[in-house]
């Protein structure tokens, strides 16, 4: 019979065995206390770089305040912010949803990053502040909000991001009522308490599980859909209709779909060191890294693919309209960020990630994933940065007549950005000392679904799949 | 998800050949009564090459109608093959096993037939040699390789030998099985064409390689088609509602959404007419509607953004064309008729359980899915020509004339005739992939509780 587990067999190897429960359990909650020097000499650098980024946000917002065209790359840091924050959690649902039982273990990590959705929003209000208005000495310019008041953009993208982080927090305290639970019956100190209160009297009954599986679902649903929509607004008020004559009804779509691509690589980065330094191998399967790499290769060829979608039709249209927006964003003065963030966002990771020996190992998963994040950068670099360098007294045209010059970094720019990315990474640190990694209780599930079996002359598991 | 049904191999052998080794009753009659559809439409066709297409109702400024609309229907249609076939595969789904023959025949039938209307469109079919070898390049009349209309009949004929292959490969196992099983001329055509299958060890590997091989580099061929199709349009500035950034994904997502949907109807009348409950069982409909809601609500997604984007620009012309396609008579009762069936009726039907393991109401609403569809495809396609432009001295509708709606019958008459020719051939629903599913499901018991489960390779 044809079977791809013997077709396979060569290259396959024993699944981990299953790991008993009250182990789990004990392991797990450990995780939260005893962090190594290490730990905290990365925890103390990146808060330091965070609060030197958060300082020269508010230096920037002093001494350039007035000048949306200096604002490029706090943009594209926003975008950037964004797409790893807002994506990061989609890999704790999607799966989920699909009832991929790989996914289990690795929620927790992925939903970690929805409270690192505080840096995006503390690098969003300057530029709400700076974003220019819908009208402008009597002329209205091009933005999806048509003939809505003149606050539009700002007000509902800002409160979009702040709901999204709300749903965010939710999804992740809906899947841990019963971690904190654990917490509660085998911490101790302020975990202890920290655990009774949030666990809300969490016993484990049927109703409660019902309710938790539903929670999850409903929010899980609501949050996708709220990234979904502030991917849309994000990438149209803060980018497309900056630029007169921009018109590019995938952008949304190439945003939300490269911010997913960066939410795995997010993921898997995050996991790679949580395995290694906090010694989870018995929890963080190899299947883990297979599954998510085939994801992120998916996504990278997805990206290629909204791109060309977008660039071929520009480029056989050579309307005035398409002939400026590709001397913007690709040919002119953003050549170079467009040529890196190609061969890092694409070519790179597609070359890596297309052999499954990578796809069935660690390291150069992750050097796969860096690769794809410094990519999205500047490729949200090449966007943003042109997008807001267009002058406001041409916001109003038709098209773009004039191409800006290259807007290069300041220093307020590097330390802004640097501090915005160890923002996030410290914050992801910091919730791995309030609550355990890896959720106990899907570790748990996943071990009493899957189980290592010998087939026929090979190794194989048996997945259930209860409805 | 997977409701474990036992069914022993002689059983599965007797039911699923039952449309080779036996002919059903209604057979006969339903393929004559097709074939003669058929004949109608070859008659109309011939009629049309000879007269010219003037007796279309195609004129300046819609010089593309019905014809180009049901050319990207039926390309549409023809990517429910590898949606299922391969994509499920690629992602281990499980419930995909019966249905993957059924969805492959339609992706090869119906790309046939999408590949004879650009042709027909022509007027003058034969020129259609000189893109093959062209006669004079100095004259410039070697064919733009640059243009879409160029890649168009690469991309379907790639994807063709591609799709025609991928149905061989996973066909062989069943030709071993029909060679075994017959007697006579059609035991000599198995032989051929099992080519000397006999279920060895190494040929089981072939094959499996073979198909992941297969689906794998199909994958991109699958959406280049859609996408090129898309960009036939989209390229063409000149025509408003054409040249937008989304119509190669959009047009990819509805050709998903259109495609499963047909094979929704396909399952629904092979399990009434061969009597196939033990093997296509509301589980699969279930399933299929869940994709479904999920592949229509990513659709609706990017229809929002189409048209958002459209309005973006505040071009006049452009407004024009959607206030015609929106308000107009008869533009507007085209489009809510499309909105209704493409997505507001059925899928929050599909929201329901009850709705989704109920095989005539599946039936009926993936028939819905497939109107819309076509309409859709009528409306991007029309109105952006049919608009009063400066310059444009006609001042009468397009109005399908009697010969293009009967080539348009033929069509569906033609796919339904070739998968009913081919039924009495081969099986419908593949019976390796059938004891595949048996062997490799088996139920454990956690706690008090007996769950289905699935054996999975070692990673």
């Amino acid at each position: 019979m044809a079977s791809q587990a013997v077709a396979h067999e060569a290259e396959h190897h024993a699944p981990p065995p299953n790991v008993d429960a009250d182990v789990v359990t004990r392991e797990l909650i450990a995780t939260t206390t005893g962090a190594s020097g290490r730990f905290k000499a990365w925890t103390w650098g990146l808060g330091i770089l965070s609060v030197v980024g958060i300082v020269a946000l508010i230096l920037k917002f002093i001494d350039q305040g007035d000048d949306s065209t200096k604002w490029g790359y706090v943009a594209a840091l926003v975008s950037f912010l964004l797409s790893v924050t807002g994506g990061a959690p989609m890999v704790a649902m999607a799966p989920v949803m699909a009832k991929a039982n790989w996914v289990r273990p690795i929620t927790r990590i992925a939903a970690l990053f929805s409270f690192a959705g505080v840096a995006t929003i503390i690098m969003l209000i300057p530029l709400v502040a700076i974003l220019p208005p819908l009208v402008t000495e009597g002329a209205r310019r091009r933005t999806v909000w048509y003939m809505a008041p003149d606050y539009s953009p700002h007000f509902w993208t800002t409160l979009s991001l702040v709901l999204l982080l709300i749903t965010g927090i939710a999804l992740f305290y809906s899947a841990a009522l019963p971690d904190f639970a654990s917490m509660r019956d085998h911490s101790t100190g302020w975990r202890q308490r920290l655990g009774k209160r949030l666990a809300r009297g969490w016993v484990g009954t049927d109703v409660q599980w019902r309710t938790l599986r539903m929670r999850i679902g409903m929010f899980g649903s609501f949050y996708f859909l709220i990234l979904v929509f502030v991917n849309f607004l994000v990438s149209t008020d803060f980018g497309q209709s900056m630029v007169p004559g921009w018109r590019d009804a995938i952008f949304p779509m190439y945003h939300t779909v490269s911010g997913f691509q960066a939410g795995v690589a997010g993921v898997v980065i995050a996991l790679y060191f949580s395995r290694k330094y906090m010694k989870l191998e018995k929890y963080i399967h190899l299947d883990a890294f297979w599954s998510l790499g085939r994801l992120l290769f998916a996504l990278t060829l997805l990206w290629i693919y909204f791109f060309y979608s977008s660039f071929i039709v520009f480029w056989y249209g050579r309307s005035e309209n398409d002939i400026a927006t590709l001397d913007l964003l690709i040919k002119g003065p953003m050549i170079y960020a467009f040529f890196a963030g190609m061969i890092l966002l694409w070519f790179v990771p597609w070359w890596i990630l297309i052999w499954n020996k990578v796809r069935r190992g660690t390291a150069m998963m992750v050097v796969g994933s860096f690769v794809i994040l410094i990519g999205l950068l500047i490729d949200r670099i090449r966007t943003f940065v042109p997008a807001w360098s267009v002058p406001g007294d041409q916001i109003h045209q038709k098209w773009l007549k004039v191409i800006p010059e290259t807007v290069w970094p300041d220093i307020f720019d590097i330390l802004i950005m640097a501090g915005g990315i160890s923002l996030v990474a410290f914050i992801v640190m910091m919730m791995t000392r309030v609550i355990p990694v890896l959720s106990v209780w899907q570790v748990q599930e996943f071990n009493l679904l899957a189980k290592p079996i010998r087939y026929m002359k090979g190794h194989a598991t048996l997945v259930a799949k209860p409805d | 998800m997977q409701q474990r049904r036992e069914l022993d191999q002689v059983y599965t052998n007797r039911k699923l050949l039952n449309g080779q080794l036996d002919t059903p009753k209604w057979w006969l009659p339903t393929v004559s009564i097709l074939g003669v559809v058929v004949l109608i439409g070859v008659v109309v066709i011939a009629t049309m090459i000879n007269k010219g297409l003037g007796v279309t109702g195609l004129a300046r400024p819609v010089y593309w109608g019905l014809f180009i609309t049901t050319f990207v229907f039926w390309v549409g249609i023809s990517h429910a093959g590898i949606m299922i076939s391969a994509i499920l595969r690629l992602t281990q789904a499980e419930w995909r096993r019966p249905v993957t023959r059924a969805a492959e025949l339609l992706t090869v039938f119906s790309l046939l037939t999408a590949l004879v209307f650009p042709l027909i469109h022509a007027g003058r079919p034969w020129r259609i040699a000189y893109w093959i070898m062209p006669y004079d390049i100095s004259r410039g009349i070697y064919p733009n390789i640059r243009s879409p209309l160029i890649m168009d009949p690469v991309a379907i004929s790639t994807y063709l030998t591609g799709s025609t292959l991928f149905l061989y490969i996973a066909l062989l196992p069943d030709l071993g099985n029909l060679r075994d099983r017959t007697t006579g001329w059609k035991n000599a055509m198995y032989t051929v064409l099992s080519l000397g299958w006999r279920g060895n060890p190494r040929q089981w590997k072939m094959q499996t390689v073979g198909g992941i091989l297969l689906s794998a580099l199909m994958l991109p061929i699958f959406v280049s088609v859609h996408s090129i199709v898309s960009w036939d349009f989209a390229v063409a500035a000149a025509v408003e509602g054409w040249h937008s950034t989304i119509f190669a994904p959009y047009f990819v997502i509805g050709a998903v959404h259109s495609g499963v949907s047909a094979v929704v109807t396909m399952m629904a009348l092979m399990r009434w007419l061969w009597k196939w409950d033990d093997f296509i069982r509301p589980e699969h409909f279930d399933a299929l509607a869940r994709l479904l809601i999920v592949v229509a609500t990513g659709w609706l997604a990017f229809t929002f953004l189409e048209l958002t984007f459209a309005l973006y620009g505040q071009d006049a012309p452009e407004i024009a064309l959607r206030e015609m396609q929106m308000f107009q008579w008869p533009w507007n009762a085209l489009f809510i008729i499309f909105f209704l069936t493409a997505y507001a009726i059925p899928v929050p039907m599909w929201l329901f359980k009850r709705v989704r393991t109920n095989i005539a109401l599946m039936f009926w609403t993936s028939i819905l899915v497939n109107i819309g569809m076509w309409l859709e495809r009528f409306l991007i396609i029309v109105p952006g020509l049919a608009r009063r432009t400066p310059f444009v001295y006609t001042w009468e509708a397009y109005r399908p004339s009697a010969v293009e709606w009967t080539i348009f019958i033929w069509s569906f008459a033609w796919v339904t005739f070739l998968m009913l020719l081919f039924s009495k051939f081969f099986p419908l629903v593949p019976l390796f992939e059938q004891k595949e599913s048996q062997v490799f499901t088996e139920d454990v018991m956690i706690g008090r509780a007996k769950i289905p489960a699935i054996i999975r390779e070692a990673d």
